[in-house]
C-alpha cells in the first residue's frame, strides 16, 4: 500500500478536480465534493482523456472529449461510451494534507486485463 | 491556424453574361433564375466570397451558445467563445466530412461526430477519437485536424456576418456607409435588438434574386400585390407610394435601401395599433440620437437588401436570409427583430404580429412567394429565358444636391437599387477576385 500525497485541502475548492501527476500508478484525479474529498484514476476508460479536465456535475464526472461519464465516489462507469469503472482510491486527510492510499498489488492486476 | 479553411480556385468567368445581365441598357434576361451554370458561378464567386448574414448577437450570449445555418450550400456552426468572440466553422467533420451538430441551435461543450467519435471543443480544435491510441501509434497531428474556420467574422449592431475569402474587404468597408441606414432599425435605442422565438424555415420554387431584389428596391408591387391582404390587415388599401413627397433608393456595393419618411407605414400592416404608437413614443428620443431624418425612418414603408441575400424591413420587423438551393430554390430562414428595451408585450405583439404577414402562412409572404416562384419558373422554357426583361425605371434619378451618404436616387418607385444589386451581381460573377471588382459608387462615404 502507497500513501501517495495528492494536495493541500486549501488548494482545492469545492466541487472542483485537479489532476496529480504520478509517472509511477498513472495520474490521480482528486475531487471535492461539498467538502467530501476523493481520488480516482485520471485517465478515461474509454479513450486518451483527462478527467480533471472534465466538469462535475452532482456526483458525477464528465469526461471532456466524448462526455461519457463516471459516479465519483464510486467509479462506476454509467455507459457507452464508457463501459470499464474506473479505478477509486481510499483518500486520507492529515491537517491539511489529502493522501491517496494505492493498493500496489491491485495496479499490477489492472494492467493485465 | 492550420484549421483555417482552404481557399478554392478561381473558375473562369462564363462567356456571354452580358447578353442576360445588361444594366446599362436596363435589361436582364429570366435565363440568370433557372441556369445551373449560372447558379454554381455564383456559389463560387458570390456565396464563397462576400459577407454573408449568420446570426444576431442575441441568440448566442454565452460561451458554448451556437446556431447552425449556411452559408450558401455550405452549412456552418456559429459559436460564441470564452474570450466573447464568435467563431464560424464549416459544419463537417475533417475526417469523412460528416455533419457534426445537426440542432438548429443549442449550448454545448462541443461537437462530436456521430462516425468516429472525433470530438471538438468550442473552439473548434480536436480533443480526441474513439480508440485514440490508433491514432496516437499513427503520428497523427491532432493540431491539424480541427473544425475548419471561416476566414473572417464580424458584426455590427449586433448582425453578425462571415466570409470564407480571407482577401474580402473588412465588413466595415463591405457595408459603407449603408451603416447609418441600418442604424435606424438595429440601433434606435439603448442596447439595441434582439432577435424573440427561433427562426421560422420555408422553402419555395424561386431564385434567390429574385426574392432579394424585392427586398432591395421593389415597393413598386406592394400596391398592386399586396392590397387584397392590406385590406385584411388594415380594412384598407396599402398606402400610395407616389404620394409620398419624399422618398429615396440609396445603394452601395450592391446593398440597397428604399425608403419613405413617414415613421409608421410598414408598421400599419400588423394591424397592431400598439406598435404604431411604441414607435410614436420612442422617435423623439430616436431623433436626438440618430438625428430627426433617421427618426423618421423607423417603422416607414421601406425595404433593405444587404448583397447578396440578407434582407429587413423596418416596421414589420422581420428579418431574413434567402438560402439558395439550387437556381430555382431557395429555404427562407426569418426571425423577428426587436429592441431589447422594449416593453415585452410590444416585443410579443411584433412576434404575432410578423407571423401573420411575413411567415409561410403570412398574408403578405403568400402573395410574394407565388410571384417570385413564377418569375423563375418561366424562365424553365428554353426561349423564354432568354427574352430581356425591363429594369430601367428611374434611370435619371441621381440625387445630387443631398447630403446623404451612399448612392442616392430620388423615389422609391425606382429600379435603380435593382439595377445597382445585378450590376455587382455581374461585377462579382466577372471578377477573379475582389481587386477585380469595379467600384461604381459615386456616393458620399459619410453623412453631411
Amino acid at each position: 500500500m502507497d500513501k501517495v500525497y495528492l494536495c493541500k485541502i486549501s488548494e482545492l475548492a469545492e466541487n472542483q478536480v485537479k489532476r496529480i501527476d504520478n509517472s509511477e500508478h498513472g495520474d490521480i484525479a482528486v475531487y471535492n465534493l461539498g467538502g467530501n474529498f476523493y481520488a480516482t484514476a485520471d485517465l478515461c476508460t474509454h479513450a486518451t482523456a483527462s478527467l480533471a479536465e472534465g466538469d462535475i456535475e452532482e456526483e458525477m464526472i464528465t469526461c471532456p472529449v466524448h462526455w461519457g461519464q463516471f459516479h465519483i465516489p464510486t467509479g462506476r462507469a454509467q455507459g457507452f461510451p464508457c463501459e470499464t469503472d474506473l479505478r477509486t482510491y481510499p483518500v486520507e486527510v492529515e491537517g491539511d494534507a489529502i493522501y491517496a492510499l494505492v493498493e500496489v498489488a491491485e495496479s499490477a492486476l489492472i494492467a493485465k486485463c | 491556424m492550420s484549421n483555417i479553411i482552404k481557399t478554392i480556385d478561381v473558375t473562369d468567368s462564363l462567356e456571354n453574361l452580358k447578353d442576360v445581365c445588361d444594366i446599362e441598357n436596363g435589361r436582364i434576361a429570366g435565363k440568370i433564375f433557372y441556369d445551373q451554370a449560372i447558379y454554381e458561378q455564383e456559389l463560387e464567386k458570390i456565396f464563397a466570397r462576400c459577407w454573408l448574414f449568420v446570426a444576431h448577437e442575441s441568440q448566442i450570449p454565452n460561451t458554448g451558445d451556437y446556431v447552425t445555418t449556411t452559408m450558401g450550400e455550405d452549412e456552418v456552426i456559429v459559436i460564441r467563445q470564452k474570450d466573447g468572440g464568435i467563431k464560424v466553422f464549416l459544419n463537417a467533420c475533417p475526417h469523412r466530412g460528416n455533419k457534426v451538430c445537426f440542432a438548429e441551435s443549442g449550448t454545448t461543450r462541443g461537437f462530436i461526430c456521430n462516425y468516429h467519435g472525433w470530438s471538438f471543443n468550442v473552439q473548434g480544435n480536436l480533443v480526441g477519437q474513439h480508440e485514440s491510441g490508433i491514432y496516437e501509434a499513427s503520428d497523427f497531428d491532432k493540431a491539424k485536424w480541427g473544425l475548419k474556420e471561416v476566414a473572417q467574422v464580424d458584426s455590427w449592431k449586433g448582425l453578425v456576418f462571415a466570409t470564407f475569402d480571407p482577401q474580402a474587404p473588412t465588413l466595415q468597408e463591405y457595408l459603407g456607409p449603408m451603416t447609418w441606414y441600418l442604424d435606424a432599425l438595429f440601433d434606435n435605442q439603448e442596447g439595441g435588438t434582439e432577435f424573440v422565438g427561433g427562426c421560422i424555415r420555408s422553402t419555395y420554387d424561386c431564385n434567390w434574386k429574385i426574392a432579394a431584389e424585392n427586398f432591395v428596391g421593389d415597393i413598386l408591387h406592394a400596391g398592386w400585390t399586396h392590397d387584397s391582404a392590406a385590406r385584411a390587415m388594415l380594412g384598407g388599401s396599402v398606402a400610395k407610394v407616389s404620394d409620398f413627397e419624399e422618398s429615396y433608393s440609396v445603394n452601395w456595393n450592391g446593398h440597397g435601401y428604399e425608403f419613405a419618411l413617414d415613421t409608421v407605414g410598414n408598421v400599419a400592416v400588423l394591424g397592431e395599433s400598439a406598435l404604431n404608437k411604441y414607435l410614436h413614443t420612442i422617435k423623439p428620443s430616436v431623433a436626438e440620437r440618430l438625428g430627426e431624418f433617421r427618426s423618421n425612418m423607423i417603422g416607414a414603408v421601406s425595404s433593405c437588401t444587404i448583397f447578396p441575400n440578407f434582407s429587413f424591413l423596418a416596421g414589420q420587423n422581420t428579418v431574413r436570409v434567402w438560402q439558395p438551393r439550387g437556381p430555382n430554390k431557395i429555404e427562407l430562414f426569418t426571425w423577428v427583430v426587436v429592441n431589447k428595451s422594449a416593453p415585452q408585450e410590444i416585443k410579443e405583439k411584433w412576434r404575432k404580429g410578423a407571423m401573420m404577414t411575413f411567415s409561410p402562412t403570412g398574408v403578405f409572404e403568400m402573395d410574394d412567394g407565388e410571384n417570385w416562384e413564377y418569375c423563375t419558373k418561366t424562365a424553365k422554357g428554353r426561349v423564354t429565358a432568354a427574352q430581356d426583361l425591363y429594369i430601367g425605371l428611374g434611370m435619371n434619378s441621381r440625387a445630387s444636391d443631398t447630403s446623404l451618404p451612399g448612392n442616392v436616387f430620388k423615389g422609391q418607385l425606382n429600379e435603380a437599387n435593382a439595377r445597382a444589386y445585378y450590376q455587382q451581381w455581374f461585377d462579382h460573377l466577372n471578377a477573379k477576385s475582389w481587386k477585380e471588382l469595379p467600384n461604381r459608387n459615386f456616393g458620399k462615404q459619410e453623412a453631411e
